[in-house]
């Protein structure tokens, strides 16, 4: 139950509604229906949801710094609109980006990493 | 030197990075083989994903172990997907990343299959290197429909002279063997295997054993057995044992089903052997609660019944259109003392085309096959059955119920008619014929001429308990003396009046020498 009320409450906070208003109707909804107890666990449930939000999150990263604003772009043009832009060596070349369950990976390490594979496999 | 570095650069040479998008998840949580993943919103039941460790890993660590693991999508649910890790799990933690695949769960399937023991993943496990040309074939499909299949009407024969006589299996039967642990449900099964060496090689049924839960040790020495008699030449083993994860254990039958699907769908005969099916079914019930799936019964979850049937009807003889094809399956059910009215028991048997219960006091009592009569059916298998075979053992079944029953008779009464006596000797010499050791299945014309001889009294000069010994050398002075007759048996699957002549003449011999 506490997952269905967490979930209500996300819905309804992505939908426009004041946090200090949905606040307000859910402590009055539970004292009505004698659910208090259930906050606790509620306030597990949104921190869940509010982590997962964050892991799906837009993301970008590039390999150099150079490649930020171009990276930014390109994902943009891909559907992918992310605020900020982390730098991260590791991809060796290019620029990967990620939100919700979509991926768009344009880096060198991806590249070598697949040749790798069907050269191995 | 030079050819790998042609193959290198051909390889670099043509390849193109992918252009489009992935769809991708991430692990939220992962125990006992199963992963609670986010992100996969467009994920269909069944699905393979792929757990990639090189995502999150700078370049040379990736390369360091850079062999994905694969997951099966079993749950879809509001906020996520759950999915079985096929492989180990240990390499699969929090934030990891997941890839679609895109396809259903397959498996690869070709003829170079067959002399090879594979995983549920096809997957190779006898150290003998890949598996070359294969195709890929999914694990589930559903079974043919009413139109594609043909009435059983081939036998397949076991080698066991008291199945053949009483309970005879048909090519695309699903006959069940049932009985407690170690009653030899698997000796039957293997039997049978190594009997199919006698089959013409063009009729001869592709045997896929396939092993569930079982000791790495006994399946080994299944495979060995195997290897010795010759019967590798024509059988495929697929194993998931013990020490695997139960998601393989689940997803063994329906590997091996999809293998035997294969070459019944090139009009070929197929003998499939699942050992054993409970096994399957405790494997089920341990990812259904991992899966947070409602319990029911015993906790197995409420679809183990249509887990076992999709699985079972898989099995079937296919019309001339569809190329005539066949897959004959002997599932195993373990009981608990002798409780065939369990419930994983009751569903299986209430599937299939009939059951071979076998019981431990049978067993103990040196009856071996330790075959309870009264309970053992074979529904369809009659239908099937060669001439030769419904002529000499028409009355087998009645005349053992019957002696049974004066067993126990003569348990509370010391003196007994002439008449009685006559009867009981009688049933005691035809339990003796039954008797059979392990690994030592007969061909069937052998089967026909020693169950005839036992019928119709060429037994009687010799005592009940010398039966066995008796038998034996009548085999032997067969193969010696009556060639033309086990010839003409073999080849017409009859019994002619002519053959029955010169038959009893031979017995009759055979009694008068001995």
């Amino acid at each position: 139950m506490e997952k269905t009320y967490a979930q209500a409450l996300n819905n309804a906070l992505q939908n426009g509604k004041k946090e200090d208003e949905l606040v307000s109707w859910l402590l009055t909804h539970l004292k009505a229906e004698g659910r208090t107890k259930l906050l606790p666990a509620i306030v597990r449930e949104l921190k869940a949801l509010q982590a997962r939000t964050k892991t799906l999150g837009a993301t970008v990263e590039v390999a150099l710094e150079a490649d930020k604003a171009t990276a930014l772009t390109e994902a943009r043009a891909e559907g992918i609109d992310a605020t900020e832009v982390t730098v991260n060596p590791n991809l060796i070349s290019g620029w990967r980006a990620r939100e919700g369950g979509r991926l768009i990976d344009r880096s060198g390490k991806r590249a070598l990493v697949d040749i790798y594979r069907r050269i191995t496999s | 030197m030079d050819s790998i570095i042609k193959r290198i650069e051909a390889e670099i040479a043509s390849f193109s990075p992918i252009k489009g998008q992935e769809e991708t998840g991430v692990v939220r949580a992962t125990g006992d083989g199963i992963a609670e993943i986010d992100g996969l919103e467009k994920a269909v039941m069944a699905e393979m994903v792929m757990f990639d460790p090189t995502f999150d890993r700078a370049l040379e660590d990736a390369l360091k172990d850079a062999d994905v693991t694969y997951g099966l999508i079993l749950n879809l649910e509001e906020d996520g997907v759950r999915a079985a890790i096929l492989g180990d799990a240990s390499k699969v933690y929090e934030g990891m990343l997941v890839r679609r695949l895109g396809r259903l769960l397959s498996i690869p399937v070709g003829e170079n299959l067959i002399g090879r023991v594979v995983n549920p993943l096809g997957a190779p496990v006898d150290g003998k290197g890949p598996v070359a040309d294969t195709t890929e074939r999914p694990i589930e499909r559903e079974a043919y429909g009413v139109i594609d299949r043909s009435p059983v009407n081939t036998p397949i024969h076991t080698g066991i002279k008291a199945i053949d006589a009483m309970t005879p299996i048909g090519r695309g039967q699903r006959q069940l063997i049932i009985g407690d642990r170690g009653t030899g449900k698997t000796t039957i099964a293997i039997d049978t295997i190594l009997n199919q060496k006698s089959e013409d090689p063009s009729t001869r049924p592709i045997c896929v054993y396939v092993a569930i839960g079982q000791k790495e040790s006994k399946t080994a020495r299944i495979v060995a057995e195997l290897f010795e008699k010759g019967a590798m030449e024509y059988s495929i083993v697929v194993t998931a044992p013990a020490s695997n994860p139960a998601a393989f254990q689940f997803l063994a039958p329906f590997a091996g089903v999809s293998i035997a699907e294969y070459f019944m769908e090139k009009g070929k005969d197929v003998l499939i052997i699942y050992d054993d099916l409970s096994k399957q079914a405790v494997a089920y019930r341990q990812m259904s609660l991992l899966l947070r799936r409602p319990p029911g019964r015993e906790a197995y979850p409420g679809d183990i019944f249509y887990l076992h049937s999709r699985l079972l009807e898989r099995s079937a003889k296919l019309s001339k259109e569809k190329g005539g094809g066949s897959i004959t399956a002997l599932p195993i059910i373990e009981t608990q003392e002798n409780d065939i009215s369990a419930y994983i028991p009751t569903n299986v048997i209430s599937i299939t085309d009939g059951q071979i219960f076998l019981e431990t006091d049978l067993f103990n009592k040196g009856l071996r096959p330790a075959i309870n009569v009264g309970v053992s059916v074979s529904r369809v298998g009659s239908a099937a059955q060669t001439k030769a075979m419904k002529k000499v053992s028409g009355k087998i079944k009645l005349e053992l119920a019957q002696f049974r029953e004066l067993e126990a008779f003569m348990q509370f009464a010391s003196d007994l008619d002439e008449n009685t006596k006559r009867q009981i000797d009688s049933g005691r010499r035809l339990t003796e014929t039954l008797k059979q050791p392990n690994g030592k299945p007969l061909a069937f014309e052998m089967e026909a001429a020693v169950i005839y001889a036992a019928t119709n009294g060429f037994f009687d000069t010799f005592p009940p308990e010398d039966t066995a010994k008796a038998e034996s050398r009548l085999q032997e002075f067969l193969l010696r003396e009556a060639q033309d007759e086990l010839k003409a048996i073999r080849e017409s699957r009859d019994l002619s009046d002519e053959t029955i002549e010169t038959l009893r003449g031979k017995l009759t011999q055979f009694v008068e020498r001995s």
